[in-house]
């Protein structure tokens, strides 16, 4: 399943963001400038799961510059929360389809919340992959139930 | 000839997204309309011509299955292509569309060349005013 999610990531970064993750090994770490930005999708059905991504707010706001192909400067916040949402329902759409899922699976509409450093900390996912994304941190998690 | 097309998303960042994909694919576009879900596409088409709308599924209000279902029941709308846009390719959500006269869907995330290919396919290459006229008309 984790293999799924981050072939469906990559695709999703790689094709819509020219952005090229690279997995950081166990205790590699990345300094973390919050805040954070944490989007998250329910996939609904007879066993419901939860998909996410949690990047710096740096990174979002690259991401949205990218995908909207505009400056950096002209980025807001809203249009962070929207890019990472579509993200991380491209993400989801993606993963189904490679997890050959049946239309049991339902996409939900994806969310997003902002958090400081210390609240990142407290509400670290536990079942989460790390990643690169040009020398920022992005987080990938899932949750199942 | 250019082709106006109708873009159905409730995001309004996807749309700017597709509505830019658009430009950079080369697609000969005339008018660009945009609406956040079935609703305002309808009342965009009882307006304005279209000729091709991009719809996403999942929204709120009008979803497109209920866009889709509208306009085939319109004697004047039910012949303008609907290509969806979405972020779903398994069979059991996409087949039921075909069936009831999508022309095609395109998967997110979609590279400018794929839209390209698929709006040419369905449209035809657009002719540039040039062209029209080094081929002439005949009356």
């Amino acid at each position: 399943m984790l293999s799924n999610l981050k072939a469906a990531t990559f695709e999703v970064l790689e094709t819509m963001f020219y952005l090229f993750p690279e997995s950081l090994e166990e205790g590699e770490v990345l300094p973390a400038r919050g805040p954070f930005l944490r989007s998250w999708v329910t996939i609904a059905g007879p066993q419901s799961i939860c998909i996410g991504l949690q990047v710096p707010q740096s990174l979002a706001r690259k991401m949205a510059a990218n995908f909207l192909g505009t400056d950096e400067e002209e980025i807001s916040q809203p249009e962070m929360e929207d890019i990472l949402k579509e993200t991380t329902n491209m993400m989801a759409g993606a993963f189904l389809s490679k997890m050959k899922a049946s239309g049991a699976f339902k996409l939900q509409t994806p969310e997003a919340q902002w958090l400081a450093v210390e609240e990142e900390k407290k509400k670290a996912p536990v079942n989460r992959l790390r990643f690169d994304v040009d020398d920022e941190l992005m987080e990938l998690f899932v949750k199942k139930g | 000839m250019a082709y106006n097309v109708l873009i159905v998303d409730d995001s309004a960042t996807m749309r700017a997204l597709i509505r830019k994909v658009l430009v950079i694919s080369g697609f000969d576009i005339g008018e660009y309309f945009e609406g956040a879900n079935g609703q305002e596409a309808l009342g965009i088409l009882e307006h304005n011509w279209v000729d091709i709308i991009l719809s996403d599924i999942h929204m709120p209000g009008m979803d497109g299955a209920a866009l889709v279902e509208t306009l085939k029941d319109h004697k004047l709308w039910r012949n303008i292509p609907v290509v969806l846009i979405t972020t779903e390719s398994r069979p059991e959500v996409i087949n039921p569309f075909l069936n009831l006269g999508v022309q095609d869907y395109i998967q997110k995330p979609f590279r400018p060349e794929t839209i390209r290919k698929k709006l040419t396919g369905i449209l035809g290459e657009a002719q540039t005013p040039d062209a029209i006229e080094s081929e002439g008309c005949d009356f």
